[in-house]
């Protein structure tokens, strides 16, 4: 039996597991679109379809980010935006809602960094090393850490200890998830992935996000996440614990993995694209700030 | 001495970030000399041209891109841009994610690799010291750990430069707020004197652990004698080499470290096609460059 198949039934087995939100199945495919091809009255209806999500999206065009004042309707928030900040922001609005505000164990706004920067890591390595789908490889280090929230509904009080240690020992989450809950937040997120129907690569980035070894199949998705991932973490875009990591990239299974299909990979400068992330993390910084800090008492 | 771009001055208006002359402006200190500017802070770099703009009288930044690419000046000019980009941004305890790295992940390796060897004494260089912060810096960390991590452990600091001046201030370690800005009070008690009203000076034990001397890192005889190192660091000093220059400097650091050991640069300066036997590696919120054991492949971790 394999792993998962023995934590699943005390996965599936919590209560409180999330129900996908309407928009979710929806957005997914948008993300998926390239930005030029995206119809934007769907958008636009996505958008309009919840109020606190069309607020979030009025409030961040009207942003000094953005340089704008008075972006009044929902349409023009979005061209503002662009379409590709849209998905992120609308994607994080509507998982965020799944989390009732007082069960947040993880800062939000410190989770939500770090999905938005391990996306855009994500596919600006895509595209670097060639990868044809740059824009599913945002989609997938948008919600690779999905396992997250369901630890964080479905046992708050072991997650607080959990994250406590992993803090306390300066280690990666997932281990300190296996030894207090038995299981990890790639296992959570797996099973969520698959109630929520989720593409099989989702699922499979999901669950092998820190093991991508032991990935079936041979989507790059799962190493690519991987090394996006640990790229945030160790440049400040983590789950803000301080990880004792010393990392040699190109000595990590998963880049074994991709330089064999992608071999563009070997001749990238990866002192640069570090260097591109700290320079990203201004505008995710404020993309996250303005979105999932509360909003003042009287706001739109 | 470390990079000031990210202090630098004011925003230059938005319509002049678009001038495409930027990035290639970029690009061309980025291949010259390895410092490199994310497009989301080209404003920084613009400020800094903007001060040789004025002094060359260029009128456009793609006039001033001539400068830099076409003229007979064009090295001279190069090198001014580097001085604006790394100006006055020397001081003590400048990078805390880089001791971090040395604590928590550097320094417990490299004295598992030598305690396995029966060795109980570290070697640090500090190549192109300027007026020696950061050498200070380094005595004053290791002497913190010296009742934790390094407990048993003996070490000295080399701190090495070319310019006479400096090397004289450096010895002297004489220091005013500027320099002293990020130390806390307990470490200016601890390793510094009052020297007079506004400066401070490095105490007779901080001076001890730090050898100072003139060595020009072009100099081949000099340089491979300098063997042994455990971890250098070489600040913003080979941006100014030339590729052929670089590469060389770059092959003595390598030489001069044992298996295991850290280089470590400036934090926006990048090895990219200079040298390909180091490894690049991650700490948090800093890189530095590894020098593998023999027979190292690396691969297989997951």
């Amino acid at each position: 039996m394999s792993s998962l198949e023995k934590v699943r039934p005390t996965i599936e087995a919590l209560e409180e597991l999330p129900t996908v939100p309407a928009i979710v199945l929806p957005l997914t495919a948008l993300l998926q679109q390239p930005p030029e091809q995206v119809d934007l009255d769907k958008v636009v209806e996505l958008v309009s379809c919840d109020t606190t999500i069309a607020a979030q999206c009025l409030r961040m065009a009207n942003s000094p980010l953005f340089g704008r004042k008075n972006t009044e309707t929902v349409r023009c928030a979005i061209l503002a935006l662009g379409m590709k900040r849209i998905g992120a922001i609308l994607m994080g609005c509507c998982l965020n809602q799944i989390v009732p505000p007082d069960k947040w164990v993880l800062d939000p706004v410190t989770f939500w960094r770090h999905c938005l920067g391990c996306a855009l890591v994500s596919r600006r390595m895509a595209k670097l090393m060639g990868y044809p789908d740059p824009e599913k490889a945002y989609l997938a280090g948008l919600l690779h850490d999905l396992g997250i929230l369901v630890n964080t509904i479905a046992c708050p009080q072991e997650y607080r200890r959990c994250i406590q240690m992993a803090r306390d020992e300066r280690a990666p989450l997932d281990r300190s998830e296996e030894i207090h809950l038995g299981f990890t937040h790639c296992q959570s997120g797996r099973i969520l992935g698959e109630r929520w129907k989720f593409s099989a690569d989702l699922i499979t980035v999901i669950e092998f996000h820190h093991a991508p070894g032991l990935a079936s199949g041979a989507t790059p998705l799962a190493p690519l996440v991987h090394l996006s991932d640990l790229l945030c973490r160790l440049r400040n875009l983590g789950h803000g614990n301080y990880e004792a990591l010393g990392v040699d990239l190109p000595g990590e299974c998963a880049w074994a993995m991709l330089v064999e299909h992608y071999p563009a990979l070997a001749r990238m400068d990866l002192a640069r694209l570090t260097m591109d992330i700290d320079g990203a993390m201004e505008e995710i910084t404020t993309v996250v700030d303005t979105v999932f800090k509360p909003l003042p008492t009287g706001a739109p | 001495m470390e990079t000031g771009i990210a202090k630098a001055g004011t925003k230059p208006e938005a319509e002049d970030l678009n001038d495409p002359a930027y990035l290639k402006i970029r690009d061309v200190i980025y291949q010259i000399s390895g410092i490199y500017q994310p497009e989301e802070k080209l404003y920084l770099l613009a400020s800094r041209c903007a001060r040789r703009m004025s002094v060359v009288k260029a009128k456009t930044p793609a006039e001033y891109l001539e400068h830099l690419t076409m003229r007979g000046n064009r090295d001279a000019e190069l090198r001014l841009l580097l001085n604006e980009i790394t100006i006055g941004e020397t001081y003590m305890f400048r990078s805390p994610a880089q001791l971090e790295a040395l604590r928590n992940v550097v320094l417990p390796r490299v004295l598992e690799a030598k305690k396995a060897m029966g060795f109980k004494r570290l070697h640090l260089w500090s190549a192109g010291c300027s007026t020696g912060e950061e050498a200070y810096t380094l005595a004053m960390f290791l002497l913190e750990e010296s009742k934790k991590l390094l407990a048993g452990w003996s070490f000295d600091i080399l701190a090495t430069d070319l310019n006479d001046d400096s090397l004289a201030a450096a010895k002297a370690g004489i220091y005013g707020e500027y320099a002293l800005r990020s130390t806390t009070g307990l470490l200016r008690q601890k390793y510094f004197n009052p020297h007079d009203e506004k400066r401070l000076q490095a105490s007779d034990q901080l001076k001890s652990l730090v050898r100072f001397d003139r060595v020009n890192l072009n100099d081949d005889s000099r340089m491979t004698f300098l063997k042994g190192m455990d971890l250098v660091f070489c600040c913003n000093v080979l941006i100014y080499f030339d590729l052929n220059s670089k590469r060389k400097v770059v092959q003595h650091f390598y030489n001069n470290l044992l298996s295991g050991g850290y280089l470590f640069l400036g934090h926006a300066e990048s090895l990219y096609q200079v040298d390909e036997r180091f490894r690049l590696v991650h700490f948090p919120g800093v890189i530095g460059y590894w020098k593998p054991p023999l027979g190292y492949g690396g691969g297989g971790k997951s």
